[in-house]
């Protein structure tokens, strides 16, 4: 049975493949190319420019929203792409897939710069595969005229009882991470008991949260959205705006992200990708990405670099006490299936 | 000799059609049905065992483990088909009349404005769903209009409800319902109608037992053709249901984007097409029977 299973599956496979390969238009991987898969809006377009000015290396960007997304399309076979921006935890998955190839990172010039903390994978410890990229709390960004003014997940929940609006992610990790918080478990815990409670935590909320969404800045601005749960990047419109928004990391604890940079197994252009590498651990290149996407960057002489609204700010340069209250994903595998059961009761529930 | 040549005719001009339909329809339904019976991967895509717990999954009995059991999965089913349903009353409700009134234009006018109501499509569905996040949000469009005409006092709780997903999803496969109906009502032969008044039925009694039955495979078209689109939507449950209103088609994308459980997401696909399948039977066969009795 499984030996059919399986020829049908190489043929499928195949004809995926030549489907991909048909489709695919890249350019050919001639020297000075770079071809760039990142988030969508994730490096400062200025960063992208610079690099071709100073190398005379043509970059091409395309973008995706999730993790999964990314994998699932280069597991399908994608090939073309030299770097990509997974999370910790799905760069741990990609290097164990194999699919990731060794830069060794740590011995290119400029490495020094790297802020020893950020280096959090597990499989790869000293990170000799990936570029340590950027990081950021995921806190709550709130309308001060409607919320007043926060600082725990408990004046959050306390909202909806004086008739305001909030928000949390539609993301089953980040939303069961603060149920898991509030109930002072980890945000990568297995227990079976422990994410029942975090789901009836949730499930007595589930009337006072308006949405799961991440497309929410505009609603939060105008004030139709008094405070909903987002990451540090917010910070981009508080500093525009300081009396009218505002961004906390809530006392109880929050989760933090940080995505690494890595080539591909499969890129075509290896040495553009470490030359990529070395140009970004210039300290004034990763402030400049920083300035524009207001998160924390993994070069320590960039931060010096960056204006006080950002190197003092406490939101996207936490101080130690902050920083040890953020915890960090790390990959479920077989127990995201109970994360997943919990997230499709969350929401089915009227 | 003629026969053959008719038959290699027939054969050049099916050849391009059922060569797409084979490679993009049928090729990725039979993986569909092969993946749903497959053991998820770790970190997505497929182990090569076969495996039937995915559907066991969907009654509580995940992985030959026996979960609580609760009747989530189908609960999301029924959800779905009941918002599925209403809307296809809802554009009906809409496009019908609308019909109606567009077969009575002059010509030209008439293709005017069937051009009209396919202008939409030349705009992104999530940019003129977002839209609608803007015009249903309390601070909107559609609230400061009301507002202002002293309709109501307070601002209307739209976004992020089922009513907003409604509303929606009305918007976005309205095209779908006015066309097979326009198609069929513009087909309709007047003097039918003409003879029916003159022997003397009221217009209401014209309406029901002439124009409604005449014109019954553009609604059946119609009707099938919103109702599929409805059940499996998952942008608008998202974008203006604040993700609160989950459908099975946002249960399926949950597992193919972050749960990372392919099969499960393949099986869910399968059941659905399946309960799909043969309500659309029944009510083919009921359409055929209405129009084949005397």
């Amino acid at each position: 049975m499984s030996k059919i299973l399986r020829k049908i599956g190489v043929a499928t496979g195949v004809a995926a493949l030549g489907i991909v390969g048909i489709l695919a238009t890249q350019p050919a991987s001639a020297e000075g190319q770079l071809n760039v898969y990142n988030w969508g809006d994730y490096i400062n377009p200025d960063v992208l420019t610079r690099f071709t000015e100073d190398t005379g290396i043509e970059v091409t960007l395309d973008t995706y929203g999730t993790n999964e997304e990314m994998l699932a399309k280069i597991q399908a076979g994608a090939t073309g792409y030299d770097i990509v921006f997974p999370s910790v935890h799905m760069r741990d998955i990609m290097q164990k897939l194999g699919l990731l190839y060794d830069a060794k990172v740590n011995t290119l010039p400029g490495f020094e710069n790297i802020d020893p903390i950020a280096k959090r994978s597990s499989v790869d410890p000293e990170s000799s595969y990936c570029l340590p990229y950027a990081w950021g709390a995921v806190g709550i960004f709130y309308n001060k005229a409607e919320a007043g003014e926060l600082t725990s997940w408990e004046d959050f929940f306390a909202l909806p009882d004086k008739g305001k609006k909030i928000t949390m992610l539609d993301d089953l990790r980040e939303t069961i991470g603060v149920a898991l918080i509030m109930n002072g478990h980890s945000v990568n815990t297995a227990d079976s008991d422990a994410l029942k409670q975090a789901e009836a935590w949730l499930l007595e909320r589930k009337d006072k949260i308006s949405a799961f969404t991440y497309d929410i800045v505009p609603l939060v601005q105008a004030g139709d959205i008094a405070a909903a749960h987002w990451y540090v990047g917010a910070t981009l419109y508080t500093i525009q705006e300081p009396d009218r928004l505002g961004f906390v990391i809530p006392k109880e604890g929050a989760t933090m992200y940080q995505e690494d940079i890595c080539i591909l197994e499969t890129a075509p252009n290896k040495e553009s990708a470490i030359r990529f590498f070395e140009f970004y651990m210039q300290p004034e290149i990763a402030a400049l990405n920083t300035l524009q996407q207001v998160n924390g960057t993994a070069n320590v002489p960039a931060r010096d670099l960056l204006p006080d609204e950002l190197k003092n700010n406490p939101n996207t340069n936490p101080p130690p006490d902050v920083m040890a209250k953020l915890q960090i994903f790390v990959d479920l595998a077989d127990d995201l299936r109970k994360y997943n059961r919990v997230w499709t009761k969350v929401r089915t529930a009227q | 000799m003629a026969v053959k040549r008719d038959r290699t005719r027939l054969a050049v001009l099916l050849g391009p059609v059922s060569l797409f339909l084979g490679i993009c329809f049928i090729g990725p339904l039979v993986v569909m049905i092969i993946f749903s019976f497959l053991e998820p991967g770790l970190y997505g895509g497929v182990e090569w065992n076969f495996y039937h717990w995915n559907f066991g999954r969907i009654l509580g009995w995940a992985d030959g483990e026996w979960e609580d059991f609760d009747w989530v999965y189908a609960e999301i089913f029924g959800r779905s088909a009941r918002l599925a349903f209403i809307n296809v009353l809802i554009t009906l409700a809409i496009c019908y009349p609308a019909a109606l009134w567009v077969r009575g234009l002059p010509r030209r006018w008439r293709m005017f404005v069937v051009f009209l109501i396919t202008l939409p499509f030349f705009v992104s569905l999530v940019v003129r769903l977002f839209a609608w996040v803007l015009i249903l949000r309390p601070t909107g469009f559609l609230n400061y209009g009301l507002v202002g005409l002293g309709v109501i006092e307070e601002p209307l709780d739209l976004i992020f409800t089922e009513t907003a997903v409604l509303i929606g999803m009305a918007y976005v496969l309205l095209p779908f319902m006015f066309l097979p109906v326009y198609a069929s009502v513009e087909k309709l032969d007047r003097s039918l109608v003409e003879v029916s008044s003159d022997l003397g039925a009221s217009s209401f009694q014209t309406f029901c037992r002439v124009t409604v039955p005449l014109t019954l495979p553009g609604i059946a078209a119609g009707s099938v053709l919103v109702f599929i689109p409805s059940l499996g939507n998952f942008i608008v449950p998202d974008l203006l249901g604040g993700a609160k209103v989950l459908m099975i088609g946002n249960l399926i994308e949950q597992q193919f984007l972050s749960a990372r459980n392919w099969p499960f997401g393949a099986a869910l696909s399968v059941m659905m097409m399946a309960v799909m399948f043969l309500l659309i039977l029944i009510y083919l066969r009921r359409i055929g029977r209405m129009q084949t009795r005397p």
